[in-house]
């Protein structure tokens, strides 16, 4: 049972960050690749009616947490307490400027919001990337099964003090560019998809740097990740389901490459999704059944099994979910259906977004 | 400040409260979209079509600010209340799961068809997403109510594990959804937003009328506002109202007392009209009352006997009996006031007046925010009601927050959702001004002062 929920637990996040994630991206390459103020507002239109829709999957996700992990969802929130705030202040930005900058044509409006959305969108890759870096580094779990820790802590590779890291450190914040790069691409690559004209000439440009600088950046954290966290690749070829999920990513990276190469905007896109879903599936397939890894004293650490709710609970919530899970996704194929299809300069100034 | 849990409960009660302003319009107005909708297609008159347009902008602009405000609200139970989640998580984790799963997904997927897709899909599709989005607003509201009545009255719960691993988990999923603390308050609260909605249409109908613009669509927002109004302002009072308050004096006796500042217990038990309770003296001050209604209110008779304060131990008063007392009575109050004034519009709109009755059209536009004032005060009596317990009778609120969290983390980010909900507060209203100045013009008109079709 409890494997199952780890399973759904690990399938909403999954789905929230191929959604959102093309978002992040878009709003990072907004003014690589949108010159003009109407070229803008077409990056915009691309994601805009999509952004509240794809923001409710993390709410989804943690719900879901909630309903299966509660105690993994108190330690974890509480011990990121500032830096999950931040996240919530950027989301507020990142909406405000989706929603208030589109319904005023005004020159200035529009500047001061299309930097507020960008800005945003930094700001949430780094911070949900240091996120994935402490999960997989490890956080200072107590014997009570919560930690607290230093928002900035050690940015030199050497000399670790083992055991109380903080929030933000090399490795973290080295895989938070990692993400950056990675979401950067997963986003060009839908852009590329959903536009045309000189926007969408540029999204393919970024799309090819991002995408060919993507390898190299693995690399080098599948290196820091060994520095902090020997155990873990180990744990990776011992796996078996996180090797298929190394194939998906095989797969996924294949589509983008005979994509990028016949021109085909929507099999890159795909490929694109395969790519981010296997990475982070992998992940989280080599970690279980430790979630949260203590780096005070590994018996401290956080599993599936004593974080998650009763029995019971997870029988009866058992009971609810698909249902919720077939609607949620019937929805979510119905308007992927609807909203499909280029945006070009004129329509995305006179679309409804 | 002596309680630990202090600056939690601050920035928890201030972003909630924030918060709530938003989707109880959204809930209030929801139905008015769906009636609209259904007379176009009924009649093809094209005015109710216009309405719906008009008020699914300002339905878009409060439903975007719900949800930037409302991820916050789901975060905190982690991240300051982690004692809570660990404790609570296997039960009350069920209905905030729900209401993302069944009810904000589904609220979310149509919204955008309801607002951008006229052109695109057929009237009866279109009149759908107008049900699916008033549906999911009201079901979101279920669950929370449940998540909400769960903790004034917990069933369908056992308790697992031993010592420090102690915790809640769900027993029975029907008894749990079907308490029936939550169908009462779930009725009170959406009839309490059914108001906020009445009143906001009827006081841009009265707008409208005083300054001699867009008469066909003031009539419309005025005869279908008041309608509404007049039984939403007299459903939140009877029965549901008077339910609640059963309900407390049935299950939380203390509470009930703390509400009226009832110190001594007694017979003929009254509501104070005027009166300021004098917790260190224990008693009311200035008081004017009126005799056994509480008696009545609490029990269906004048004579009945109503558990007073002094009947219960100090570690079971509701911590500030003072705040609890007047958000009560205000509550009552402007209820009362609501149920006045949407009576007297009805009177004068039967007699084909009320489109000229200035007298009237004045305090109509100026009421609308009092909704939100009386709505807001009804949660605090719920909430400040229910102290100094987070699970009524089973779990404490100092028991609750997140004890790795400090004091300065929680002042510094309660002083951050200050400044930013301050910023989001001025553009919105900025937004929904532009929204009434442009007006319920037609659809072309409108496209052209937007400038979306260039």
């Amino acid at each position: 049972m409890i494997e199952v929920w780890y399973g759904v637990v690990t399938f909403m996040m999954l789905t929230y960050v191929v959604l959102d994630g093309r978002n992040f991206g878009a709003g990072m390459l907004h003014f690589f690749v949108a010159r003009t103020p109407e070229e803008r507002r077409q990056v915009v239109a691309a994601i805009g009616p999509f952004w509240v829709w794809h923001e409710v999957w993390i709410v989804g996700f943690g719900g879901t947490l909630f309903v299966a992990f509660p105690k993994l969802l108190a330690a974890s929130f509480s011990g990121y307490y500032l830096a999950l705030f931040l996240v919530l202040w950027c989301f507020a930005f990142r909406g405000g400027a989706l929603e208030a900058g589109g319904h005023i044509p005004d020159k200035m409006w529009r500047q001061f919001w299309d930097v507020v959305f960008t800005v945003s969108n930094y700001l949430l890759a780094i911070l949900f990337g240091a996120a994935l870096g402490n999960l997989s580094r490890g956080v200072p779990v107590e014997d009570t099964g919560m930690f607290s820790m230093a928002f900035f802590t050690n940015f030199s590779p050497f000399g670790n003090p083992p055991g109380h890291v903080g929030l933000l450190d090399w490795y973290t914040v080295s895989m938070g560019l990692v993400v950056l790069i990675v979401l950067g691409a997963h986003g060009a690559s839908y852009l590329a998809m959903r536009t045309v004209g000189p926007v969408h000439d540029r999204c393919v440009r970024c799309r090819r740097a991002l995408w060919t600088a993507t390898p190299a950046a693995v690399v080098v954290i599948a290196i820091e990740t060994w520095i902090v966290r020997p155990a873990l690749l180990g744990a990776f070829f011992a796996q078996p389901l996180a090797l298929l999920f190394a194939l998906v990513v095989m797969a996924g990276a294949a589509m983008i490459f005979t994509g990028v190469r016949a021109g085909n905007d929507r099999r890159c896109f795909l490929g694109s999704g395969a790519v981010v879903i296997g990475m982070l599936a992998a992940g989280a397939a080599a970690i279980y059944p430790v979630i949260l890894f203590s780096t005070i004293n590994p018996n401290n650490s956080l599993t599936a099994q004593n974080t998650a709710a009763s029995l019971h609970s997870l029988q009866l919530a058992a009971l609810w979910w698909p249902v919720a899970g077939v609607l949620a996704f019937g929805y979510l194929w119905y308007i992927g259906r609807y909203f499909s299809g280029k945006v070009d300069v004129e329509r995305s100034t006179a679309g409804p977004y | 400040m002596s309680d630990p849990a202090f600056w939690h409960r601050m920035q928890f009660a201030f972003t909630i409260t924030y918060h709530y302003l938003f989707p109880q319009l959204t809930m209030g107005l929801a139905w008015f979209l769906v009636y609209w909708k259904w007379q176009a297609l009924r009649t093809g008159d094209e005015k109710f079509n216009q309405a719906v347009r008009f008020w699914a902008r300002i339905f878009g602009l409060n439903f975007a600010v719900g949800v930037i405000t409302g991820i916050p609200m789901e975060f905190q139970f982690g991240t300051n209340w982690a004692g809570f989640s660990r404790y609570a998580g296997g039960v009350i984790g069920q209905t905030l799961s729900m209401e993302g799963m069944f009810a904000f997904f589904l609220e979310s997927a149509f919204i955008g068809a309801l607002i951008f897709g006229e052109k695109r899909l057929s009237p009866r599709v279109h009149f759908l997403a107008a049900c699916g989005v008033a549906l999911g607003s009201w079901a979101s509201g279920y669950f929370i109510i449940t998540t909400n009545a769960f903790m004034q009255h917990p069933v369908g719960y056992e308790i697992v594990g031993t010592g420090k691993d102690q915790m809640l988990g769900l027993a029975s999923v029907s008894d749990f959804l079907l308490n029936p603390w939550a169908w009462i308050e779930f009725a009170h609260n959406q009839f309490a937003a059914l108001v906020t909605g009445s009143f906001a249409i009827t006081a841009l109908g009265a707008f409208y009328t005083l300054r001699n613009q867009y008469r066909e669509q003031a009539s419309l927002y005025l005869r279908s506002g008041t309608m509404a109004g007049l039984f939403a302002t007299w459903l939140v009072a009877l029965p549901t109202g008077d339910s609640q308050a059963k309900m407390v004096a049935w299950h939380q006796p203390v509470t009930l007392a703390a509400m009226e500042a009832h110190f001594v217990g007694g017979d003929m038990a009254g509501i104070a009209v005027i009166g300021q309770p004098n917790v260190a003296r224990q008693r009311l001050d200035n008081a004017i009352e009126l005799p056994g209604a509480l008696s009545f209110l609490a029990n269906g008779t004048f004579q009945s006997y109503v558990h007073g304060l002094d009947e219960y131990d100090k570690d079971r008063w509701p911590d500030n009996i003072e705040l609890l007392y007047y958000a009560f009575h205000l509550m009552v109050t402007l209820g009362s006031i609501f149920i006045l004034l949407m009576f007297l519009a009805n009177v004068q709109r039967f007699r084909g007046k009320l489109e000229t009755s200035t007298w009237l059209l004045w305090p109509l536009l100026l009421a609308f925010p009092f909704p939100y004032i009386a709505n807001t005060l009804g949660w605090m009596t719920a909430e400040l009601g229910r102290q100094p317990w987070l699970i009524y009778n089973i779990f404490r609120t100092e028991q609750g927050y997140s004890e790795v969290v400090s004091n300065g983390d929680v002042i510094f980010t309660l002083i951050g959702f200050c400044g930013l909900y301050l910023a989001i507060g001025v553009i919105f209203l900025f937004m929904v001004a532009r929204e009434i100045t442009h007006g319920p013009v037609p659809e072309e008109a409108h496209t052209n002062l937007e400038g979306r079709h260039d």
